[in-house]
C-alpha cells in the first residue's frame, strides 16, 4: 500500500520554498504597514473625541439649563 | 487539579502513540517532497526553466492535451497559494490583518 515518495520537480519545489518566503515577508511587511496607519488614525480619532466629548458636554449642559428655565416658568405662580 | 494535569497528559501521550504511524508515514514522504531544494538542485532548476520558455518561444504548450495542460494548471496554483500560506505566517493572523 504504501507508494514510494514522488521525487518532486526542483523547480517546484524552489518555487514552493521562494513563495512560502516572499509571503512571510509580505505578510509581515504589510502587517507592520497597516498597524502604523491604524495607530495614526486612532491618535486622530483621540483628539476628536475630547472635542466632541466638550461638544456633547456643552450641549447637554445647555439643554438641560433651558428645561430648569422652562420649568420654574411653568411653575411661576400665576400673578 | 494535579489529577487533572496527570489525565491531560496521560491523554496527551495516548494521542502521540496513536499519531505515531501516521506521523511517521508523513515524515516519510514530507522528507523526500517537502524538503527545500539545494545548490545541486541549480542545474535541473535551470533545464526545467529552460524547457518552460523553450515551449513558450516554439510554441511546444500549444500540442500539450487538454489533461497535461490542466495538470500543470493545478501544479501552478498550488505552487502560487505556498505564497498565501506565507502571508498567513508573516501576519500571524488566519483571516485579515489585526491590527
Amino acid at each position: 500500500m504504501s507508494q514510494a515518495p514522488v521525487r518532486v520537480s526542483p523547480l517546484i519545489k524552489l518555487g514552493r520554498w521562494s513563495l512560502l518566503l516572499v509571503g512571510i515577508a509580505y505578510g509581515a511587511a504589510h502587517q507592520s504597514r497597516l498597524s502604523k496607519k491604524e495607530e495614526k488614525v486612532r491618535e486622530i480619532e483621540l483628539q476628536q473625541k475630547v472635542v466632541r466629548d466638550a461638544k456633547l458636554a456643552e450641549e447637554k449642559k445647555r439643554a438641560s439649563e433651558a428645561e430648569a428655565r422652562a420649568l420654574a416658568e411653568l411653575s411661576k405662580p400665576r400673578a | 487539579m494535579a489529577s487533572v494535569a496527570s489525565k491531560g497528559s496521560g491523554l496527551i501521550n495516548r494521542l502521540l502513540v496513536q499519531a505515531r504511524p501516521q506521523l511517521d508515514v508523513f515524515m516519510k514522504y514530507a522528507k523526500v517532497e517537502l524538503t527545500p531544494p539545494t545548490p545541486a538542485d541549480i542545474p535541473a532548476i535551470r533545464q526545467s526553466i529552460g524547457n518552460i520558455m523553450k515551449g513558450a518561444k516554439t510554441g511546444a504548450y500549444k500540442n500539450l492535451s487538454v489533461r497535461e495542460a490542466w495538470l500543470n494548471t493545478l501544479v501552478t496554483a498550488e505552487v502560487l497559494f505556498w505564497f498565501y500560506i506565507g502571508e498567513c505566517i508573516g501576519k500571524r493572523q488566519l483571516v485579515g490583518y489585526k491590527v
